[in-house]
């Protein structure tokens, strides 16, 4: 006979698990007596399908249901209400954590610093949320997106072509409203004795109906219809008005003339993906270009920098079908597989902020990639949060165990427990939110000025943003309770009321110590990066950068005329040299030209800049060949200094034999001849190769005077280079910089990298020590008895202490063996190879940041083992 | 007289009596379906059990561990006192009505 038939295992299970603790064994073999009678008179299947319905039948009969009733502990057994039961959860809760004060104090500390950095996730996720909604029709908006298939990068722009507009509104019926934006109008607005830096937009009229910017002044239907009218937010308006009313008042644009105000935006939102402060109409800035001699902003299909194109879905049109026209227009447009290719992609307003990073884009951006690595550190800091308190809730296992023991001896049942360790915990981590709130609000302020788009977020504590947090914090108390709870809701009654705890529970502490070994090895990797990254920072500043960057003041001309700046500041007696350049060197990204050589053979981006003849000597850059420029202008205006690598990349051969070469330029057809070879020199910041470098004679156009000083009283001297400035009769102030200064500025990145790493490590390594005191302070206590014993045997207390902390030290080395390596391999081989001139990790920083940790280490350790090692045995053995 | 008899219920009852020893569960169930050409869900049957045990008209035991039961126990009921009355009581009411309206009851032959 072949075995017996076993009915289905799934309702048999389902109805063991309803009915738990009551008694239906003779309902369960009734089922299964019914199941084998079926067998026989009909197919498995049958039989099969007749034992759910019987099974269900039963679940649901009176029969059932009275006899869970009259079950024994079964949580539907008890009248009291559900809420009665927490309660009492909550009460033995509170007094268990009462009692247990030091790990207590020891886990709302670990777990406070451990959800602060968390918290200000939350409350940056919860902003950036919340971005852009108040555009009423933000579900029809979308814009279009260029991505540039260059075979390489394929970068996805936010900015699209400015033809594009004109074809999508003519060709496209369903994309409806098309706006165009540019963003590049910033520029200083004149009204009275007024002079204001304003910034915003040049936005076709329909920019006003599509999006919701409302006006609190003026009327949206023809504020921006006619040229040179301009439509000013109220805080500005307010900087430059002061009290007068701005609505049809004349002011001045420097660069771009008299603009009427037609209306007065209210202020945009903080979360607003576009920011501005003026916004005038696109016709104004294409009537402004023709007049320019050379067009700033190109017309062209492959330039597109800063020009935007939003559009609002005509009524019952379909997406898809602008999807479909955009490819096919970038199909036609870009035809030539061979040369400048895209594709345009539409993306919805929903989907900017967050959403993908892409480049050039508009106004604050908050992309996925930056939200997914900070979150991957908040949890890298919670997480060691959450497995310190697993740790210590299980190592006081020996404590509880009585406890639990005779609850569940009295009739506790283990989902019962299980709740109210979980309760435990809960409350706990609620407890520890105070904590890394009041660390959140100091923190705070500090976060957002390490961001670089900090005016666009701000970190409230609205009530969206605690409720969130006060999930986050009971999920924490999930995620760090389930595993204790597990463990004591388990125990065997008998031997836990013994005091028989399975030591061996909790992976027999090979996990506990796993995880002390990389929470530590996790701080120590924090503190070699700040250790690092301060190195390659003062590196940067010290670096010989091939030119002479002290004594140098650079002043911004801001229209002054170069000629009569030289004058009157040569007249200065600290002032040594002066020469004049286009922008500082070193500290940000010059021009960029294409150069071709003549014979079209090679050809090159190289970056220019434009000097006048005594910048070189000024700087001390050094010629390799050729002559510096002269003092007349005229001859030299299609000469050019370049550097070595420029002849390189070129192939134009040794330094003399290039003198006298020419090269051109094939955006405006310009042919350039060599007339010297500068050395190379660092012109980039250090995270750049030294590429192609060219100087070009301008000095009327210079913006800089690079100004050299001898002075032994600076402030003195910078007075009477403001007075000097005063009586040039500039309307700006006077704006003047140390050189080195502004390259230590450039430098800024790393000195936010420095101050979140070092945030971190505190973090880390503050949890870490936490962690550590508290297994420690545990193993002692349990070890006291026998630290006696041993002392009244003759053991001296360095002994005792060595015995006690033996282990704990070879925790820590385990955590610097893995610690070293890891970290070392991430910077040399990932991080610090965005830089190009980049240090070598040195011995000396490894070497300190160990001893940081080993110090810490084992200050905590030894503090408690030198304690109990010292205690009186007469004391601790007589104990009970 | 406690509690009112219904007609499931008063079947259950003379099953339960009539089958003596071997009054469990499915026996009941087979007993029932049997006699009366009729089928019946065993949710219900038990429901009108723990009903009936409930008015005390019957008590229940377990008994061995089975082997065509998985080797689950039955569980085996069987009349208490009250039960027998309340039976008694039903019928006798039934014998009342019958001897009254016998006349009226008489089949055509």
């Amino acid at each position: 006979m072949s075995a017996v038939p076993r009915p289905p295992r799934l309702p048999e299970r389902i109805f063991r698990w309803y009915c738990s603790s009551a008694q239906v064994e003779d309902l369960m073999g009734d089922l299964e007596e019914i199941y084998r009678q079926d067998l026989t008179r009909m197919s498995a299947q049958q039989a099969r399908r007749r034992y759910w319905r019987n099974a269900t039948v039963l679940l649901v009969s009176y029969a059932v249901k009275r006899r869970k009733q009259h079950a024994a502990h079964h949580p539907l057994s008890s009248n009291t209400h559900p809420f009665m039961m927490l309660r009492s959860y909550f009460t033995i809760a509170a007094r268990s954590l009462a009692q247990q004060r030091f790990f207590t104090l020891l886990n709302i500390a670990g777990l406070s610093i451990g959800m602060s950095i968390s918290l200000l996730f939350i409350a940056m996720v919860t902003y950036i949320s919340q971005y852009d909604t108040f555009h009423v029709q933000r579900d029809r908006i979308y814009r279009v997106t260029t991505q540039v298939l260059d075979g390489d990068n394929n970068r996805e722009y936010a900015s699209a072509p400015l033809p594009l507009f004109e074809k999508l509104q003519q060709e496209c019926a369903a994309a409806g409203t098309v706006v165009r934006i540019q963003n590049q109008l910033a520029s200083n607005a004149r009204y009275k004795e007024n002079d204001v830096p304003l910034a915003g937009y040049f936005a076709d009229p329909a920019f006003l109906d599509v999006f919701t910017f409302p006006l609190v002044r003026g009327n949206p239907a023809t504020a921006l219809q006619k040229l040179n009218s301009l439509l000013i937010t109220e805080k500005a308006a307010r900087k430059l008005f002061r009290d007068e009313d701005p609505l049809g008042k004349i002011i001045t644009l420097k660069e771009y003339g008299e603009f009427e105000i037609t209306g007065v935006l209210r202020d945009h939102p903080k979360n607003s993906h576009m920011q501005f402060e003026v916004i005038t109409s696109y016709e104004t800035l294409l009537a402004w270009q023709k007049i320019q001699p050379k067009s700033l902003v190109g017309d062209s299909w492959s330039y597109f920098h800063g020009n935007y194109i939003y559009f609002r879905l005509a009524d019952q049109a379909q997406l898809a079908d602008v999807g479909h026209y955009l490819q096919k227009a970038a199909q036609s447009v870009y035809a030539r597989p061979d040369q400048y290719r895209a594709e345009f992609h539409i993306q919805s307003l929903n989907d900017i902020v967050p959403g993908p990073e892409l480049y050039n884009s508009i106004g604050p951006e908050w992309g996925y990639l930056s939200l997914y690595i900070f979150a991957a550190l908040c949890l890298l800091i919670l997480l060691p949060a959450c497995f310190n308190y697993t740790n210590l809730s299980i190592s006081r296992a020996l404590k509880r165990a009585k406890e639990i023991g005779l609850r569940k001896t009295m009739g506790g049942q283990r989902s019962q427990i299980f709740q109210q360790f979980l309760t435990e915990t809960v409350l706990i981590t609620l407890l520890a939110l105070v904590g890394a709130f009041g660390l959140f609000l100091v923190m705070r302020q500090e976060f957002l000025s390490m961001l670089v788009a900090s005016n666009a977020l701000e970190l409230n504590a609205d009530l969206p943003t605690i409720i969130c947090f006060i999930l986050f914090a009971t999920a924490v108390g999930f995620v760090a309770g389930i595993v204790p709870a597990a463990y004591f809701s388990k125990l065997n009654p008998v031997q836990a009321i013994r005091n028989i705890v399975p030591s061996g529970a909790w992976g027999s502490m090979f996990l506990r110590k796993c995880l002390m070994v990389f929470q530590f090895a996790l701080s120590l990797g924090f503190i070699m990066s700040v250790a690092i990254v301060l190195k390659q920072y003062r590196t940067s500043l010290t670096f010989d950068l091939g030119f002479d960057k002290a004594n140098i003041v650079d002043v911004q001309l801001q229209g002054v005329d170069p000629g009569r700046f030289r004058n009157e500041f040569s007249k200065l007696a600290a002032v040594q040299t002066i020469s004049l350049s286009g922008s500082v060197l070193g500290t940000s990204f010059p021009e960029t030209e294409y150069v071709v050589q003549p014979d079209q053979s090679d050809s090159t981006f190289a970056y220019s800049m434009r000097i006048d003849q005594h910048y070189l000597g000024n700087f001390g850059l050094q010629l390799v060949a050729g002559t510096n420029f002269g003092d007349a202008p005229g001859e030299q205006k299609n000469q050019i200094l370049v550097n070595e690598e420029f002849l390189r990349v070129l192939k134009l051969g040794t330094a003399i034999e290039a003198v006298g070469k020419t090269v051109t330029l094939p955006d405006n057809k310009e042919i350039l001849t060599i007339r010297g070879v500068v050395k190379d020199f660092y012109y980039l910041l250090l995270n750049e190769r030294i590429q192609s470098f060219f100087f070009r004679y301008d000095a009327e156009h210079a913006q800089v005077a690079n100004v050299r000083i001898v002075s032994n009283d600076i402030f003195q001297t910078f007075t009477d280079m403001e007075n000097t400035w005063k009586q040039l009769g500039a309307e700006a102030p006077f704006e003047a910089r140390f050189f080195e200064d502004e390259i230590a500025d450039s430098y800024v990145g790393y000195f936010s990298m420095v101050k979140i790493c070092s945030a971190l490590g505190v973090l880390a390594i503050s949890i870490s020590c936490l962690g550590l005191l508290g297994m420690v302070v545990y193993a002692t206590e349990n070890r006291i008895k026998e630290v006696g014993i041993r002392k009244i045997m003759g053991a001296s207390t360095a002994q005792l202490v060595m015995l006690l902390s033996k282990s704990y030290f070879r925790l820590l080395a385990l955590a610097v063996m893995i610690a070293v390596p890891c970290t070392y391999l991430l910077f040399d081989k990932v991080l610090l190879r965005i830089q190009y001139y980049r240090i070598d990790i040195g011995v000396a920083e490894i070497v300190v940041s160990i001893g940081l940790l080993l110090l810490l280490g084992l200050v905590t350790t030894l503090s408690q083992t030198w304690r109990a090692a010292r205690a009186n045995p007469a004391d601790t053995v007589r104990h009970e | 007289m406690k509690g009112y008899l219904g007609e499931f219920e008063e079947l259950v009852l003379l099953t339960i009596a009539a089958l003596q020893a071997g009054a469990y569960g499915v026996g009941i169930k087979e007993d029932i379906e049997q006699r009366t050409d009729r089928e019946i869900s065993i949710g219900a049957l038990h429901a009108t059990i723990t009903r009936l045990e409930e008015k005390g008209f019957i008590e229940s035991w377990l008994g061995d561990p089975t082997l065509e039961r998985g080797g689950r126990r039955k569980r085996f009921f069987r009349l208490t006192q009250e039960g027998k009355m309340a039976l008694h009581h039903v019928k006798a009411l039934r014998d009342e009505l019958w001897r009254i309206s016998k006349i009226n009851l008489a089949l055509p032959q």
